[in-house]
């Protein structure tokens, strides 16, 4: 299946918007996508799979008298197939409820530079090339210990493109790469397992480094033997990134899109020019970060990416917008909506949600705790109540902290609290910035944190 | 569709020596409506058609998925799965073998009174629109509410090298529903689900005014709730939350490719890992349940497997490859989300069986506990170490329940946590659901109302 190239993704959805229109929508936008991606997958520690896959299709919207019909399909290979999916947008259109809040799609307006988004390097990758970096990546955790077991991780390659059109004059196109390795591990020794332990790298351009990968997970495996219970108390906390990201995905995230705070479901609801964090926290959500993983030149809607200030030295400033957020207020989009490629309709999500580093390294972050947890992952951060912020979950693996040492392995400690009070006691954060997901922060410190131990 | 398959097959095995090959061509159509509040953000129909092949080339693996059907692509798929397998194999250490199973030929056609494809979607609009009324208007706290509709209808095409051959029609009825109450300055979020491989004729049972009440219900309820107390506690878990406790902490480390991965259950088969009283079972036999089917992605037929006898561990989960490694019967287990993806082991209707206690019974005994009611979520991790967040608890106080207690969740050690489980319900309930484990899966829990000696309870006071 050869890959469309970008007129003819354009000209899908021109033509698509151009059929909609004449067939009696007031208003019409097609999204086109195609994303092919090459993994090797390790199982049980051996590369045991290799995949190949395809998927493309086109999402269409159309708009009769306020009210929206959306319909999509993955049968590209003639017209008569995508003329359907039109007339079924169209007749779901006819048979829906006005919206009093819609107001129009985007229009046209100049795209943003962005950087480092694409490397034709991961396009011309061959499968044999991902076995490569797979088995760097696996012989790196191997020779760690013997006492460590790589469960499953992989390599993966992927190609994305996408192109948007609709009747206000948008048609736009981007493509970009990206590529991951992972593994997961655990170590075992007398009868003890430890909780799964996790590395990755992910980058938009070829500059994986998989022998950090595979050693590092396999080291943190290694570290978290010996685990003990810790006891019940108000402490110091360091969340890792992945962690972090964990935490904020289901709770702050949620809580800055304008599509919660205009329902209630936001506890930042008329909160705009308020101190909600500690001083020392300024988080962007920027989608046009060099580089970034959910860096495009136009959001799913067509609107150009932006960088927009959340909060700034602990005030919060503002919150993220698609198109239809934005106009039921009378706004600008930030360019944050989002789909699941072609087989949804937009709504507003975060792009890369950057936390600004501080000064000190990690090292130093950890050798100023006197007494404190290190808490890499969290398990049952979706459980969190994403409404009042509230959270209740186990940390692991996690290392307790005493006098600027990690002391020994943590076993089933709970972490409970809520993420604004965790937002003012962040009373540090490092210089190690990574991309992890949808945010790109350092390690940070928090204080008073109730953790439950035994 | 027998004979493109078959050819396809044929090439796998002819032209690139494939040991085994099957071929998953899928047609499907959904239906999706987002209703937030009175707005719907769009009536949503779609069309997803593809094909999945998979190979085994000197023991090792490949897969191809593309969006098209027609043969010169499915030529081209075979062919990929086939050089990404014979790649893979240059680093194998151990050849991937698959158990035996008998070739299959049979189509399975959909029993349904409703069939949701029958059902307009002005009505499909209606029964949304009646349980966002019901919730908004259950209480003036009651802020705002979301509610996500979906019908997926189609058929799967199936065949393996080894003579198996099914055509088996698919027919999902899913919704959500979530709404939030607020009162000074106090947010609760309150969610409900629903699913059926029956048809649209859960409606009628679980009516929209049924559910949005249940949902608007506990949301208001919630706002005068309290956080829970920190620490070790005795416990009574409802029906929900002892499905989400089965699924969560004992079912995944059941699934064989995850025991294989070390898990606490691995190398413990006839070993008492839970008291006399715990008695497990994953049945994807159940009709009309969210979590059954006639065959899994594999071909093989779904069957009622028993996981846990009177606390001792007879069985687990499997696909052929984990079957064969550690020389046990395939179960029926491993499925795929769509043609996408490739079949993992996944878990269909996961549930404890009832004994004897009635609720009073279960609460009398205890001095100050909780009463975990309904479930937000749940993770468990390898090496045993399970989290329930819990969406409705009560406090127990001297045998009675008492406060309502909010944003609760528990954890423990799974293995340390089923010897704790001292008397079990004599009542049943299952819970439709979603499971995510790179894919998802529909599934449904469940099980009687259990106490439990002592829990973790992860609580901020």
């Amino acid at each position: 299946m050869a890959a469309l190239k970008k007129e003819e993704l354009l000209d899908q959805a021109e033509s698509a918007v151009d059929f909609a229109l004449k067939r009696g929508a007031e208003e019409a936008e097609a999204f086109t996508y195609q994303g092919s991606a090459t993994n090797v997958v390790i199982e049980r520690g051996q590369i045991a799979k290799g995949s190949r896959i395809i998927d493309r299709g086109v999402g269409i919207r159309v708009i009769i008298n306020k009210t929206l019909g959306f319909s999509y399909t993955n049968v590209l290979e003639n017209k008569a197939a995508i003329e359907e999916t039109v007339n079924k947008a169209l007749s779901l259109a006819k048979a829906g409820k006005p919206d009093e809040n819609w107001h129009s799609l985007p229009s046209k307006k100049t795209l943003p530079p962005v950087e480092n988004t694409f490397d034709n390097k991961i396009v011309q990758l061959s499968s044999e090339d991902l076995i490569k970096i797979a088995s760097v990546m696996l012989n790196a955790a191997q020779k760690v210990s013997n006492k460590v077991f790589p469960i499953e991780g992989g390599v993966g390659a992927a190609y994305l493109s996408k192109a948007i059109a609709n009747s206000n004059g948008i048609s736009v196109f981007d493509h970009g790469t990206i590529m991951e390795c992972s593994l997961a591990t655990i170590a075992q020794e007398s009868g003890e397992v430890t909780p799964v332990c996790f590395e990755f790298n992910s980058e938009r351009s070829y500059s994986l480094n998989p022998e950090w990968v595979g050693a590092e997970a396999a080291r943190l495996a290694l570290s978290a033997l010996k685990a003990k219970r810790t006891e019940t108390k108000t402490t110091s906390i360091i969340f890792t990134q992945i962690a972090l990201q964990e935490l904020l995905h289901f709770t702050l995230v949620n809580a800055v899109n304008a599509d919660s705070v205009q329902r209630d479901q936001s506890a930042l609801k008329g909160k705009i020019g308020e101190e909600v964090a500690s001083d020392i926290v300024s988080i962007y959500d920027d989608g046009m970060l060099s580089g970034g993983l959910r860096t495009w030149k136009f959001d799913d809607e067509g609107v150009s990416r932006r960088k927009t200030p959340i909060i700034e030295k602990g005030v919060l400033t503002n919150f993220i917008y698609d198109n239809y957020t934005a106009k039921k207020e009378g706004k600008e989009s930030t360019g944050n909506a989002a789909r699941a490629g072609y087989l949804s309709t937009p709504s507003a999500e975060a792009t890369n949600f950057h936390i600004k580093s501080g000064n000190k390294s990690h090292e130093q972050l950890l050798r100023d705790v006197d007494d404190g947890l290190l808490v890499y992952y969290l398990q049952g951060a979706h459980s969190s109540n994403p409404v009042s912020g509230e959270f209740s979950v186990v940390a692991a693996p996690a290392w307790k902290i005493e006098k600027g040492k990690l002391a020994y392995a943590v076993r089933g400690a709970m972490l409970a609290g809520n993420i604004f009070d965790v937002l003012k006691n962040i009373s540090e954060l490092a210089n190690n910035e990574r991309k992890t997901g949808e945010l790109v922060a350092p390690w940070v410190r928090i204080e008073n944190v109730k953790v439950i131990g035994k | 569709m027998k004979d493109i398959l078959d050819k396809i097959v044929n090439l796998a095995t002819e032209k690139f020596s494939a040991e085994y090959v099957e071929v998953r061509v899928q047609k499907l159509c959904k239906t999706m409506l987002t209703l937030k509040e009175k707005n719907f953000e769009a009536a949503k129909q779609g069309i997803e058609n593809g094909a999945a092949v998979r190979v085994l080339v000197n023991g090792a693996w490949g897969f191809a998925s593309v969006g098209m059907l027609d043969p010169k692509t499915l030529t081209e798929a075979v062919s990929d799965a086939c050089k990404m397998a014979k790649a893979a194999s240059s680093k194998l250490r151990t050849p991937i073998k698959l158990v035996e199973a008998k070739a299959v030929e049979d189509k399975v056609l959909l029993n349904v009174r409703k069939n949701p494809a029958n059902v307009s979607i002005e009505d499909k609009l209606k029964t949304t629109l009646t349980m966002s009324e019901t919730i908004l208007q259950y209480d003036v706290r009651m802020k705002s509410c979301t509610i996500d509709y979906l019908d997926l209808n189609g058929t799967n095409y199936f065949a393996n090298n080894e003579g198996t051959y099914i055509e088996q029609d698919k027919l999902y009825v899913w919704s959500r529903i979530t709404a939030t109450a607020a009162e000074s300055g106090i947010f609760t979020f309150s969610r409900e689900e629903i699913g059926s491989t029956a048809g649209y004729e859960i409606f009628d049972v679980e009516t929209p005014e049924v559910v949005g009440e249940r949902v608007a219900k506990r949301a208001v309820e919630q706002l005068k709730a309290t956080p829970p107390k920190g620490g070790i506690f005795p416990a009574v878990l409802g029906p929900n939350v002892v499905g989400v406790f089965v699924h969560e902490a004992f079912g995944h480390l059941a699934e064989a490719d995850l025991t294989l991965c070390g898990s606490v259950l691995l190398g413990k088969i006839g070993k008492k890992i839970a008291s006399d009283i715990v008695t497990f079972y994953d049945d994807g036999t159940l009709e009309g349940s969210f979590g059954s089917f006639k065959y899994d992605d594999e071909g093989i037929p779904a069957q009622k497997t028993l996981l846990v006898k009177d606390g001792v561990v007879v069985g687990l989960m499997h696909s052929r490859e984990t079957a064969h490694k550690l020389n046990m019967k395939p179960t029926g287990n491993a499925r795929a989300e769509d043609f996408r993806v490739e079949p993992l082991i996944r878990m269909r209707n996961t549930f404890m069986e009832p004994k004897n206690h009635t609720f009073e019974e279960l609460t009398e005994d205890i001095k100050f506990g909780y009463y975990f009611k309904s479930f937000r979520g749940g993770q468990a991790n390898l090496d045993g170490t399970f989290q329930v967040g819990i969406q409705e608890a009560y406090e127990i106080v001297n045998g009675e329940l008492g406060k309502p207690v909010r944003n609760a969740s528990i954890s423990g050690n799974t293995l340390e946590t089923l010897f704790k489980v001292d008397a079990v319900g004599k009542d049943f309930e299952l819970w439709p659901g979603r499971c995510g484990k790179g894919q998802t899966a529909f599934v449904c829990d469940g099980g009687p109302h259990v106490r439990v000696k002592e829990v973790l309870v992860g609580g901020s006071t």
